[in-house]
């Protein structure tokens, strides 16, 4: 990764944020991230309104898994505060789950489909006969419930995602954080999946943040898309994504606003690698 | 797969054949003197006679049993300390010299300092088997969680699952391919040193009986206690590679 040092001011607030109606979710509030003299986030302010999906873009080394980070507690902003429901988030929190990319890291190899699941039951402390039923009804909401007693290495990677992402769900997030989460899937599954992800986020109500690098991907999942400038991070231009919901993987890819978003999204993010 | 199996052990079974036939071969010629090295058969009658009637049997039930109490003291005391400098990165830093002094140090060396504390008693020789055979698995289990996925850690931090539930959950399962084969090697360490204690000690046991045996000259029972020592080593190994595919069966499969 390249990153070059900067030493002017970072110009923070760039865009518009305005919040959505009411409350937010997610308050993030000039945030900063540096390591040492080098600044992977540079001011950063974004309201999130509760059942939003906010999509995230921009070219590599531009902090958009950093941003995730910090908003799973993962990562500490260096100034700034990321808010859930008012209140600061000072570390990983039950109502935050991510999903990574590497989901083959981050599955116990040793448990089943539906132990890996149960393990964030067990987290927080649920009785064994009600963890049996949530850890079936997750499977099944996410088409595993016949692999229930698989190892992870007996699975497909789309099967490993889902499982990462049937995990999540059971944690009963407010807040569904996704790092390139299909990056590593073949075009059907990825699109499969996409699907099943709009599908749960619309029947639970989470709040969702995607990170991709595939912009179709974000102006089919997104309600907004947040276009990430380099060196150091930092919001270059939020644009609106006005496509009628529940989505569909033709029409919607066919319809004249989708074309339109993907020219002006295109050009921006050409702009930014020149 | 069961063809292929059988088809190992017959070529096992080859290769041992062909070690007896050799050793006949080098016995009939008398090529050393039949007073200390005694043929197959000889052998084998004075394996079928110590066992069947002889003090063989208690001997070898005696050894067996200070191997296995000496290999599971070694193995909790291995595996729990193991968990307790393994959680902290300091802990490892602070205990990792001490552990590299105390290791390379020959086990059997032990045994004059276990006696002045402990005297020529049983005890004695499961402290100098425990010693000497807890290193694979402390070593293993720090290994272990030190090599955990860092992205499980997270995983963790995310759950919310507690210090106990990380230990238990996380670390000991991503660390037991390690752990088992480390007891493997841990039960091999331990009936070398229960043989050498009971040597040393005078302590019942194949050690010993093969220590008298030999100075009396009964070159059959020396060797047949050689032959039950290989058996023990052997069927304790194949016991442990056994649970080990039952426990590790996760990674065993693939698509």
């Amino acid at each position: 990764m390249v990153v070059t040092q900067l030493s002017t001011r970072p110009r923070h607030g760039e865009g518009n944020s305005t919040p959505a109606s009411g409350e937010a979710r997610i308050r993030i509030f000039d945030v900063t991230l540096s390591y040492g003299s080098l600044q992977i986030i540079g001011g950063i302010s974004l309201d999130i309104a509760p059942g939003e999906t906010i999509c995230v873009i921009g070219p590599s080394g531009c902090g958009k898994t950093t941003l995730l980070r910090m908003l799973a507690g993962l990562a500490r902003p260096t100034s700034g505060s990321v808010e859930l429901d008012g209140s600061v988030l000072g570390g990983p929190n039950r109502s935050v789950a991510i999903v990574f990319q590497d989901y083959g890291k981050a599955l116990l190899p040793w448990r089943t489909a539906a132990g890996n699941v149960s393990l964030a039951l067990e987290a927080r402390g649920c009785p064994g006969a009600e963890r049996l039923a949530i850890t079936r009804e997750m499977l099944e909401k996410i088409g595993l419930g016949r692999h229930a007693d698989k190892y992870p290495a007996e699975m497909s990677g789309g099967m490993q995602q889902r499982l990462q992402i049937a995990r999540c769900l059971a944690q009963e997030p407010k807040v569904l954080l996704m790092d390139e989460p299909f990056g590593a899937l073949d075009a059907m599954t990825r699109q499969a999946l996409q699907d099943e992800v709009l599908g749960l986020v619309a029947t639970t109500g989470a709040t969702m943040v995607f990170v991709t690098h595939d912009l179709e991907e974000a102006i089919y999942l997104g309600d907004r898309i947040i276009c990430l400038q380099p060196n150091p991070g930092r919001v270059g231009r939020i644009v609106d994504v006005r496509l009628a919901r529940p989505r569909n993987q033709l029409l919607t890819r066919e319809n004249p606003e989708f074309l339109r978003l993907r020219r002006e999204l295109y050009d921006l993010i050409k702009d930014d690698h020149q | 797969m069961k063809h292929f199996s059988l088809r190992k052990l017959f070529l096992g079974c080859g290769a041992l054949a062909l070690f007896i036939l050799a050793w006949k071969l080098v016995t009939d010629a008398k090529l050393v003197s039949p007073i200390f090295f005694p043929g197959p058969e000889r052998t084998y009658a004075a394996l079928v006679k110590g066992l069947s009637g002889g003090a063989m049997l208690s001997q070898t039930l005696e050894t067996v049993q200070r191997m296995l109490l000496g290999w599971l003291l070694a193995s909790f005391v291995g595996v729990f300390l193991g968990v307790l400098i393994g959680v902290s990165r300091r802990a490892r830093a602070f205990i990792a010299p001490t552990l590299e002094l105390l290791r390379p140090l020959p086990a059997s060396a032990m045994i004059p300092i276990a006696i002045a504390f402990l005297g020529f008693s049983d005890n004695m020789v499961l402290v100098v088997i425990a010693f000497g055979a807890l290193w694979p698995m402390l070593l293993a289990t720090i290994h272990g969680f030190a090599a955990m996925e860092p992205r499980l850690y997270e995983v963790s931090a995310l759950l919310g699952l507690s210090r106990a539930q990380v230990i238990w959950k996380l670390a000991l399962p991503s660390a037991m391919p390690m752990i088992l084969a480390s007891l493997r090697l841990g039960l091999t360490i331990s009936l070398i040193l229960a043989v050498v204690g009971e040597m040393l000690a005078s302590r019942q046991g194949l050690g010993q009986s093969i220590l008298a045996a030999s100075r009396s000259f009964r070159s059959p029972d020396l060797f047949a206690g050689i032959v039950i020592l290989g058996a023990i080593g052997l069927v304790g190994s194949r016991l442990l590679s056994f649970a080990e595919r039952r426990l590790l069966r996760w990674q065993a499969v693939s698509r």
